[in-house]
């Protein structure tokens, strides 16, 4: 097969454009080199569900039945763009999106930096680039005056017929939003935007987003009170089964305050941790009641869970999704909202609802990284650090350190209480995702899991046994510390699909943990390996 | 909404084969799960774990945490992935009849 040109997008029928073979990916280091396949699609779903693009469905999108049908769909994509580029309908991302659009020199500087596309073997169609193009090309010939015209005297080849359409659908679920291209891009675009707003077009003006990320993430989150799915009295059971644990740990009885009116700090965790990640939770009333500082959880809606998974594909959930939580904070009257180890809730409430909130909604909104910083660097709980002596490394979440840009804290905190903190190459703004970023960790439908761990999970993965390379003793615990839960849930499948705990002694878990294990208060070990 | 045999009966399951109407659950469609996972014939430790996740369920319209979930029962991790092979989301939860949690989890 020849170079895939930006044209074959709109190549008719069912050929995909890409076969993904292990041959083509990047090496891993031994003995995780061993050829992985991704299984194909079972002969019925390939009868029914679009798989064009790459053999992989993310979306699970039902063909059409007729050739109406297809028309019907593809003017729905026509008229959705329109919005996109139109300011009034489109206030909160209209100018970083046109800016992207128009300014790209096609340098491809991007397409090195891009984390899928160096693990995928430089395939053409995961190019950080190349979703744009598609996208130029058919605002520039369909939308734009005399576009027909000026499209073929340059020689800009697109058809927007249904399979480009489906394809570009599915193509805006193989970034991870990571933006490693922007940090990259000399002029400041943005193809992660690209992707996202690619996916909100989908997802306003059709109905199409992964079913994880809407049905059962923002729609459960906004009715049930989770996109867990827990509800407000199944919080309430969790957490004091938590109290439970702690007592066991610490010998003492710690509330964690739920709905405490008038406490100087909301902390919204993401909910997954009540469920898959208690102690992260655990560790956190630790500290907080050693600091004394004054606090409170919500049992609200969407008062306990603070995920917004709006932000990766949707800004009319992601806009309901941000006032309901800044409700929840000004009916606590507390005086600041400080968010626990979730990555894309930093990007959400520190700096897109900067766009949503206003007047008294606008309340302070701060990560709780600087928080643990202080407690741990200033001396304000003792810790012993020869407790956390075993080889640590840092996962750098993407939204919470290149995007937000909180590079330090968790570094300070690491390199005072983790004699054996190593940091992973490249770091800090420059990392590579876990692979499992913008809903990726979560989407679980037909055969994207095995594309999540092969392909965009890949880069994570030799970078974490790069960094415990050193280390002689093979059965020595070592600890990626990933202080957000999209990117802890990423990381223990991709241990888990590389078994890596077994050939490797790799474990995982958040950052308060660590703090907790060195406290020299507590009589036994905080962290407890089996479950990591 | 695919089907799938379970005991002789025909019932909704969704694409992992989790049962989709929880209170149509009987013992038999626990066993004839396990039997697909390769064991035969549940044990007392079995059922333990299984009525604890389908009462809790059916009080809280959720699964337990794995951590609660194992001191509730006396079942230790390690043990729970003994009993069921792909562990307490993907068999336990499934052998129960109840969904797995959804989001970050």
């Amino acid at each position: 097969m020849g170079k895939t040109k930006v044209s074959d997008i709109s190549r008719a029928g069912d050929e995909q454009l890409l076969e993904l073979t292990s041959l083509d990916w990047m090496t891993l280091p031994c003995p995780s080199d061993q050829p992985l396949s991704i299984r194909p699609l079972p002969d019925e779903q390939r009868s029914q569900i679009e798989h064009s693009l790459d053999g992989i469905s993310a979306l699970g999108i039902p063909k059409p039945t007729s050739k109406g049908e297809e028309d019907g769909l593809v003017q729905s994509f026509l008229n959705g763009l329109r919005k996109l580029l139109s300011h009034d309908d489109n206030w909160t991302f209209w100018q970083p999106l046109v800016y992207s659009l128009e300014s790209c020199v096609k340098c491809q500087t991007c397409s090195d930096a891009c984390p899928i596309y160096l693990s995928s073997g430089k395939q053409e169609i995961y190019r950080p680039t190349y979703r744009g193009e598609v996208l130029r090309r058919i605002i520039n010939k369909y939308i734009k005056k005399g576009g027909r015209i000026s499209s073929k005297l340059k020689g800009e080849e697109i058809d927007l017929n249904w399979p480009t359409v489906a394809r570009l659908a599915e193509l805006a679920y193989r970034c991870t939003l990571c933006r490693r291209c922007a940090q990259w891009c000399p002029l400041g675009v943005d193809n992660a935007l690209i992707s996202r707003e690619i996916r909100k077009l989908f997802s306003q003006e059709l109905g199409i987003a992964p079913k994880e990320l809407h049905d059962f993430g923002t729609i459960q989150q906004l009715s049930k009170g989770s996109s867990t799915g827990m509800t407000p009295v199944a919080f309430r059971d969790s957490i004091e089964f938590m109290e439970e644990e702690i007592e066991e740990i610490t010998g003492r009885r710690i509330e964690i305050p739920i709905d405490k009116e008038g406490a100087d700090i909301l902390l919204l965790h993401n909910a997954g941790e009540f469920l898959s990640w208690p102690d992260n939770t655990e560790a956190f009333a630790i500290i907080f009641d050693a600091l004394g500082i004054s606090w409170t959880l919500s049992s609200d809606l969407a008062g306990y869970d603070s995920v917004n998974y709006g932000v990766w594909y949707d800004d009319v959930q992601l806009a309901r999704i941000v006032l309901t939580h800044a409700e929840v904070a000004n009916k606590l009257k507390v005086q600041k909202i400080l968010i626990g180890e979730c990555g894309h809730a930093h990007k959400t409430l520190l700096v897109i609802a900067d766009r949503i909130l206003t007047g008294e909604l606008n309340i302070p909104r701060e990560s709780a990284l600087p928080l643990l910083e202080d407690a741990v660097c200033n001396g304000r709980i003792k810790l012993d650090p020869s407790r956390n002596d075993f080889p640590v490394t840092l996962h750098d979440p993407c939204n919470l350190v290149r995007l937000t840009g909180i590079v330090e804290p968790q570094r300070r905190i690491v390199r005072k209480i983790c004699p054996q903190f190593r940091e992973m190459e490249p770091h800090g703004v420059e990392n590579y995702c876990c692979g499992g970023g913008s809903g990726f960790a979560i989407m679980s439908s037909r055969n994207f899991p095995d594309w999540k761990m092969t392909v965009s999970g890949r880069m994570k993965f030799k970078q974490v046994l790069d960094a415990f390379q050193d280390v002689g003793d093979p059965e020595a615990e070592r600890y990626v510390c990933a202080p957000c839960s999209n990117c802890k849930g990423q990381l223990r499948d991709l241990l888990s699909y590389y078994q890596a705990r077994e050939k490797h002694s790799v474990f995982y878990g958040g950052l308060a943990e660590l703090i907790v294990n060195a406290m020299v208060d507590l009589e036994q070990p905080f962290i407890q390996w089996e479950w990591h | 909404m695919a089907q799938m045999e379970l005991a002789g009966k025909m019932y909704e399951v969704d694409e992992k084969g989790f049962l989709q109407e929880p209170e149509k659950w009987n013992e038999s469609i626990a066993e004839a799960y396990a039997e697909m996972e390769g064991v035969v014939g549940l044990t007392e430790e079995h059922w333990k774990v299984i009525r604890y996740l389908r009462d809790y369920y059916l009080e809280f319209d959720i699964c337990p945490m794995v951590r609660k979930l194992t001191k509730r029962t006396g079942v230790s991790l390690s043990r729970l992935w003994e009993l069921f092979p792909q562990g307490p989301a993907n068999s336990a939860c499934k052998w129960a009849g109840v969904p797995k949690p959804t989001g970050c989890v």
